[in-house]
């Protein structure tokens, strides 16, 4: 058990007194009041048990809207069960990545460390998440609840008892859809990516189901990660001859891509589709109707119409008043998932919480969601979606169009 | 294959104009002020987030297209007269400093402001579509960023060459306690520079809003180009910048074509070739600009 006496209520994150779990009650008074934080005893000396989560997460920089969105998801859940799970109050700390693979190991040593948490909450880069596995492996203090970072590889080279993704990874949002593609839309594509890890991860997994399904990919064009301007890429996919492209770009580059290939009228020659961070709630106001007839694959729609879904949405609109989206809902299943594991496994022991959510089933917004206890990667349905005309607050949404259930995912020799 | 090289050649040509307008005023401002101004990206951002704001609540690209950089201007002109003017005559290290610091409050205040999300400007109706060129369908917009960037740089230079302020810069630069001697404030002469600067980083902030996402980012990415411009150039140059940013806009373009992992590479090989064999640059001074 790693949980500590709810002794202190001073603000943890500003102090420096390097607080260790076997401290007694007489060191720890001794050294609040000498930082000075006597005053605050009076209503701190309960005793009770308390639940600590750390974001690692990034709050500064391009990604930290995503980071924002997960907090915000997580932290709904909790008001939804007044702050506390198991009749335990849970306490959350933030700590910047930045998106940087040196702040990622600091940051998790910090949290499991000095803040000694009970749940890991992050991040949003896949370069940050390979970082954190060895620290978090030989911590082996805290569950991991990997709320955004889809690199296939963590769970390659990770495998970790302690290590659940709540989100995706990036062959579940690449190959499901190749399928889908070769039967609805076109059997010679153009595979079209940003040249990073998760990129390429992409491409190469729609390649390899899209030729399985007896499809033909003809071209392949990578650009840079950040590029600006996609004029000259695009003579390179219009000359492929492809009826169709399959796409990898997210954030920015997906806003500046999808516009310039309505800008040269590739929409009429060719279908665009896509990973679902193509085409997202984070870039379709910007890319408005350029995007339209678009499809991409995800495994979460805000606009799917289900009781759960849209209680989910009109929750999270009321208390954020912004609308939900993917990172969102993936923060809210982490503090779904985390819930889980402290209720059945009856404390907050990592080892005892690990084996007890293996194989759990959640309530989740974006359907059925469970874990595969062999490799720890969520079984869920994957979306396809094709952007239509809304008249909504925003000129287009995303429309699904067809589910693919329970979509589980290669092991890459993980075994639990 | 001809398609194809039509196509870069343009987007080269439109990226150099693009690149040639805040290139200039970073080079203006280092020309006439001495004042390496790394504030100039944010400033850029400022006009696309100025723009997308005016153009989504009053539905017009084209006020966008004028309000935009003016507002820029009074950044500029705030900058200057409250925290420049006090620092003229002192290390460079100072203006470096301090510009840095406006980089990152500029652009830590629209991140709080908008939020982190991407936007965009959404394309006048008149500008829409596209036209053929030969076999190459090219749009409109695009064109039209060409175009009007060539006429601005034409008559910024004209402005410089040929016009009294473009003279009385020159003159203060040059000589500024004559300048002053001659009963010419020269202080509200540079403060003119400075917002002149501001307000063409803020016009191609808002002409390439409509085609580029606008985001947080977004400064921060182009102020390194513009300082490779600059330098390889000639600091202070406007004639350098204007060639070495086509130039630069045709190497990035065709580069894509050749190797898209290269691109940076090639630019910043090109900066180095180029101060190896001229260490000030194409248009450069031997002599302290």
């Amino acid at each position: 058990m790693v949980r500590r006496p709810t002794g202190e209520c001073g603000n943890r994150a500003g102090s420096n007194r390097a607080s260790t779990p076997t401290i007694s009650r007489r060191q720890y008074l001794a050294g609040s009041a000498a930082v000075g934080v006597g005053s605050a005893f009076a209503g701190c000396l309960g005793g009770e048990d308390r639940l600590t989560v750390g974001y690692a997460l990034p709050f500064t920089g391009t990604y930290a809207i995503l980071g924002e969105s997960i907090v915000n998801g997580f932290e709904l859940y909790l008001e939804q069960n007044d702050g506390e799970i198991d009749g335990e109050e849970v306490e959350t700390i933030e700590r910047d990545t930045e998106a940087d693979t040196n702040r990622g190991v600091d940051v998790t040593r910090e949290l499991l460390v000095e803040e000694q948490v009970d749940a890991l909450v992050g991040p949003v880069s896949s370069a940050v998440a390979i970082t954190m596995m060895q620290t978090i492996e030989n911590e082996a203090s805290a569950i991991w609840l990997n709320a955004n970072a889809g690199d296939y590889r963590v769970t390659e080279e990770g495998c970790l008892n302690y290590h659940f993704r709540t989100s995706f990874n990036d062959w579940q949002t690449s190959a499901p859809l190749a399928g889908w593609v070769y039967n609805n839309v076109a059997d010679t594509v153009c595979l079209a990516y940003a040249d990073y890890a998760f990129g390429q991860n992409s491409k190469n997994f729609f390649r390899e189901a899209f030729e399985d399904a007896g499809g033909e990919v003809v071209a392949e064009v990578g650009a840079p990660l950040g590029t600006d301007d996609y004029s000259t890429y695009l003579g390179d996919i219009e000359n492929s001859g492809a009826d169709a492209v399959f796409s990898f770009f997210a954030g920015s580059d997906a806003v500046n891509y999808i516009t310039d290939f309505a800008d040269y009228g590739l929409n009429e020659e060719m279908t665009q589709t896509g990973s679902g961070f193509l085409l997202s709630e984070d870039t379709l106001p910007a890319q408005g109707e350029a995007a339209l007839g678009m499809y991409s694959l995800l495994h979460y729609a805000p606009t799917q119409e289900t009781d759960r879904n849209t209680e989910f949405v009109e929750n999270y609109r009321d208390a954020y008043d912004s609308s939900a989206n993917v990172y969102a809902c993936q923060g809210y299943d982490s503090a779904q998932a985390f819930a889980a594991a402290v209720e059945e496994s009856g404390g907050s022991d990592p080892n005892e919480m690990a084996d007890a959510l293996g194989g759990t089933e959640l309530d989740s917004p974006r359907g059925s969601f469970r874990f595969n206890p062999e490799t720890h990667e969520p079984i869920q349905n994957l979306y396809v979606r094709e952007v239509v005309a809304s008249d909504g607050e925003q000129p287009v949404e995303n429309q699904v169009v067809e589910t693919i259930e329970g979509v589980e995912s290669p092991s890459w020799g993980c075994s639990l | 294959m001809v398609e194809t090289i039509l196509r870069a050649t343009l987007l080269g040509l439109q990226l150099g104009v693009t690149l040639a307008l805040i290139a200039a005023g970073l080079t203006l401002i280092f020309g006439m002020l001495d004042v390496i101004n790394f504030a100039h990206g944010a400033l850029y951002m400022l006009g696309a987030y100025f723009g997308a704001v005016i153009a989504a609540e009053l539905g017009s690209f084209w006020l966008a297209l004028v309000l935009a950089p003016l507002f820029v201007g009074v950044v500029g002109a705030a900058i200057e007269v409250l925290s420049l003017r006090p620092l003229y005559g002192r290390n460079p290290l100072y203006h470096i400093l301090l510009t840095f610091g406006f980089a990152i409050m500029i652009q830590g205040t629209v991140l709080q402001v908008w939020g982190g999300q991407a936007r965009r400007i959404a394309r006048p109706d008149l500008l829409t579509g596209s036209v053929a060129i030969g076999s190459l369908n090219y749009p409109l917009y695009r064109l039209f960023v060409l175009v009007v960037g060539t006429i601005l740089i034409v008559a910024i230079w004209l402005a410089i060459e040929r016009s009294n302020f473009g003279i009385l810069m020159r003159a203060s630069a040059h000589d500024t306690e004559m300048v002053n001697a001659l009963g010419i404030d020269v202080s509200k002469v540079f403060t003119g520079v400075f917002v002149f600067g501001a307000v063409l980083a803020g016009l191609a902030g808002v002409l390439l809003a409509v085609s580029r996402s606008v985001n947080p980012g977004m400064g921060m990415g182009i102020i390194i180009e513009a300082f490779v411009i600059v330098v390889i150039g000639g600091l202070g140059s406007f004639r350098g910048a204007v060639y070495t940013a086509l130039l630069i806009g045709l190497v990035t373009s065709y580069g894509a074509l050749i190797a898209p992992t290269l691109t940076e590479l090639f630019l910043f090989g090109l900066m180095a070739v180029v101060l190896m064999i001229k260490p000030n640059g194409f248009f450069g001074t031997t002599e302290a600009a």
